[in-house]
């Protein structure tokens, strides 16, 4: 009944700080909006037993934000990303787009007839410990393409982004 | 209602503001946090399925760990292309970057 609980509140957190991201008058409240509401999933990971994962989630997003944060900061055509605008674009379009798909992801989680398992999840330490395990044994070549992928892409931005003579 | 029916719930909701997001805005900043927020109703779903379809099988875990880099190559890279367009227009607007418009 308590999961159930925290579940729902930081569900609902996660959900009004997503809208907020959209909604809010500038960009670096977006930026904060979406910090909460990552936090907040986090927080269901953790609500969902999920120890490991939430953690990493609150770890990972706090960082990531301060990062989206500063880039904001730095291309916004107002120093401070403070001032109000308008940015956007086709947004009937969007609305009716995203409302169909979110319906569907609904009815599909309301009607799925979804098989619940029975057993246990276990404890934190152990959780880890098969994650580790997973990692290393099962899942190692997924988990090393992942790490090879991350390398490529530092590279490739680091290209990108880099001054090019003109 | 489970707690697995609420979780989707709550990541369907989350990946249709995402979705909005991703279609609505002309800021390449603001694109990508729709991205993110679908990324993140995602990773919900993978959760909540591990937890309350199969709790003995950690690959469920190991997907988080998969999605959580891919959100973190697609701000990376993200802010690559970000830092690039505004170098050469002094931009980041989605409306203004119609060269390879065919």
């Amino acid at each position: 009944m308590i999961q159930v609980l925290f579940v729902v509140l930081f569900g609902a957190v996660a959900i009004w700080f997503a809208y907020k991201v959209f909604t809010t008058a500038s960009m670096m409240r977006s930026a904060l909006a979406l910090l909460f509401s990552m936090t907040a999933v986090g927080a269901m990971f953790l609500a969902l037993q999920a120890e490991f994962l939430g953690v990493l989630q609150i770890m990972m997003m706090a960082s990531e934000m301060v990062v989206m944060a500063l880039f904001m900061i730095m291309y916004m055509m107002n120093p401070g990303g403070l001032a109000a605008m308008e940015m956007t674009h086709q947004k009937r379009l969007s609305i009716a787009v995203a409302v169909v798909a979110g319906l569907l992801a609904v009815g599909a989680a309301l009607f799925g007839g979804w098989p619940l398992a029975t057993e246990a999840v276990a404890a934190p330490a152990g959780q880890t410990r098969e994650l580790g395990l997973e990692i290393m044994e099962r899942s190692m070549l997924v988990f090393e393409t992942a790490g090879v992928t991350i390398l490529v892409a530092m590279i490739a931005t680091t290209a990108l982004a880099i001054r090019r003579p003109a | 209602m489970s707690v697995l029916v609420v979780s989707l719930i709550v990541a369907a909701v989350l990946f249709a503001i995402g979705l909005y997001g991703a279609l609505s805005q002309t800021n390449l900043v603001m694109i990508m946090m729709g991205v993110e927020l679908m990324l993140a109703g995602a990773m919900l779903n993978v959760v909540a399925f591990w937890r309350y379809l199969h709790p003995e099988a950690y690959s469920g875990q190991m997907f988080v760990l998969v999605l959580m880099t891919v959100m973190a190559l697609e701000m990376a890279v993200g802010f690559g292309v970000a830092t690039a367009r505004f170098r050469s227009r002094g931009s980041v607007e989605m409306e203004e970057a119609v060269e390879l418009r065919g």
